[in-house]
């Protein structure tokens, strides 16, 4: 679906991505994870084809997207990172003419155009100008055109930001069923966020590629792997969690007093454990989780890593 | 050229919706009736011809044209909405075809809104109905002449004032090349005069509203259309990169 081989851009003098080579195949939903300034943007835009290549090759659905260009933005829709805006057009003419651009007509551009509305629920705001809009409706808007004509690779740049967590609830699911139909690359540094809706996680470090792994396998690289996180009103007797077997540490969080997190050896569970332990003391717990490894940790040791 | 028409539609709505092109409209309109009927005394030349009105639109198309250019790319005014056209499967010349069509086309509306002058000049007594139609026609090519080389400056600069200010500059200078040329016969080498004289579409213009249709003037308007969209297409291409 997606072939990068090699892909350089030079911005003047400044190497903006340095030999960047991946691909994607159908049904795969991908993580883009670095911090600002790491390009992701800068890919996404040279596989839509916003700006030339410097080197490499990048082929869309088959297209190569320097000798077919319109080929293989025919084949992709992108959500940009700035959502969309226009000083007079409303959201419906704004989905009107894209679909129309799209090569819709008559009944099929409206059944595509109440689908993505209804996907991304826009009916509210259907006949408000984009401008009075807010930036999370805006990005939605900007999905909903990206998503139009079911495309094959759909590229969202941050789509997260901004949205509260029942939106980014929705915004799951819709991610969850558009997999199943295209091929999904998201850029983020919400890495967390991301964590449930993901594949295969590819993080970029000032314009290079340092690593390329299944998210799973990211996530085992944290050290907060298979750690517990609990809460309590009363305090929590610290030196018997430490006893416990298998037990790495315990940190605990400053923002929220009386939530302490209880990391794990590589290759133990101390799930059980701790809750035994709970029961034997009989502690009042709130809250009490299983992490599955913080990606933020992970992607951050990762891009520090290739820091001169 | 697919996407012509969308592109086309889409920039006729966009006129469509604009006060401003009602108002350039009915002014042009308006100015022409009233000066042609004042000024150049249409009702007492018992002519067979509208050449009094004709002459005064290179002058009138100073305001209509600068009005209908400044919103040929006012959608791309929006950062987000340039950026996410730039990732849409259409190409640049369709782009710049496809809204020079649009302007182009609401030029000819604002012409043929002139038909109650024909309506009375048929009334009224004998006319050319043929040398009106070729007016009509050596009208529109200008207009289009006209548009090609403002659609051309908005490829170039993003502020309106800048575009507005620029197709009156533009257009005053060819206005005022017939001056020029005048000015300069006895000063400069008759090939540099005859060279000005082949290029100012107002003499090939006068000769259209007269009643005299050559190929070679028609054709002048016409690859003059043809030359400034291709170089709107070539900077677009060019900034693109």
């Amino acid at each position: 679906m997606l072939e990068i081989d090699g892909i350089t851009k030079y911005l003047g003098k400044r190497k903006l991505i340095h030999n960047l080579s991946f691909s994607a195949q159908r049904q795969e939903c991908i993580g883009l994870f670095g911090d600002s300034g790491a390009g992701k943007t800068t890919v996404l835009n040279l596989i839509a084809g916003l700006s030339n290549l410097s080197g490499g090759r990048i082929s869309v659905a088959g297209f190569n997207t320097q000798t077919h260009p319109y080929q293989a933005q025919a084949a992709l829709g992108y959500q940009l990172q700035r959502g969309l805006n226009h000083h007079r057009m409303s959201v419906k003419s704004v989905l009107n003419f894209i679909a129309a651009l799209r090569g819709f007509s008559g009944a099929e551009k409206r059944e595509r155009i109440n689908k993505a509305a209804t996907r991304l629920e826009l009916f509210p705001v259907m006949d408000a100008p984009l401008a009075e809009l807010s930036m999370p409706w805006k990005r939605k808007v900007a999905i909903a055109q990206a998503v139009l004509h079911t495309p094959a690779l759909l590229l969202l740049d941050e789509p997260t930001e901004g949205m509260s967590p029942d939106q980014l609830l929705n915004f799951k699911m819709l991610i969850k069923s558009l997999s199943d139909e295209m091929t999904i690359i998201i850029a983020s540094r919400r890495y967390d966020e991301l964590s449930t809706l993901c594949t295969r996680a590819l993080v970029m470090a000032d314009g290079q590629l340092v690593a390329d792994t299944p998210l799973p396998e990211l996530q085992r690289n944290s050290r907060h792997y298979h750690a517990v996180t609990l809460a309590a009103q009363a305090p929590l007797d610290l030196l018997a969690l430490a006893v416990l077997p298998g037990v790495a540490g315990i940190e605990e969080d400053q923002h929220a007093p009386g939530t302490v997190t209880v990391l794990a050896l590589p290759g133990q569970t101390i799930y059980p454990h701790i809750n035994a332990l709970i029961a034997s003391r009989g502690w009042n717990i709130t809250s009490l989780s299983l992490e599955q490894g913080r990606l933020n940790d992970v992607v951050h040791h990762l891009t520090q890593e290739v820091r001169p | 050229m697919k996407q012509l028409p969308v592109i086309f539609m889409h920039q006729l709505t966009r006129y469509a919706c604009s006060p401003g092109t009602y108002l350039s409209a009915a002014v042009f309109l308006v100015l022409c009736a009233a000066l042609g009927l004042q000024v150049g005394q249409w009702l007492e030349r018992d002519s067979s011809d509208l050449q009094v009105f004709f002459q005064l639109h290179p002058w009138l198309y100073l305001m209509l044209v600068p009005a209908l250019s400044i919103q040929l790319w006012a959608d791309e005014h929006d950062t987000s909405f340039r950026t996410l056209l730039k990732t849409l499967p259409i190409t640049p010349f369709e782009r710049v075809f496809g809204k020079f069509l649009a302007a182009w086309f609401v030029c000819g509306i604002v012409l043929m809104l002139m038909f109650p002058i024909v309506l009375i000049a048929n009334h009224l007594g004998a006319t050319d109905n043929s040398v009106i139609r070729l007016q009509f026609l050596s009208s529109w090519l200008l207009a289009g002449s006209y548009l090609s080389a403002a659609c051309f400056i908005c490829t170039l600069i993003r502020q309106q004032v800048v575009i507005f200010l620029l197709t009156i500059g533009l257009l005053l200078a060819v206005s005022g090349l017939s001056s020029a040329i005048e000015a300069l016969e006895h000063q400069m080498p008759i090939w540099v005069i005859d060279s000005l004289i082949a290029l100012d579409p107002l003499s090939r213009f006068d000769t259209m509203d007269n009643g005299k249709l050559a190929l070679s003037d028609s054709l002048f308007f016409i690859s003059m259309i043809l030359a400034f969209l291709s170089a709107s297409t070539v900077t677009l291409n060019y900034k693109s990169r």
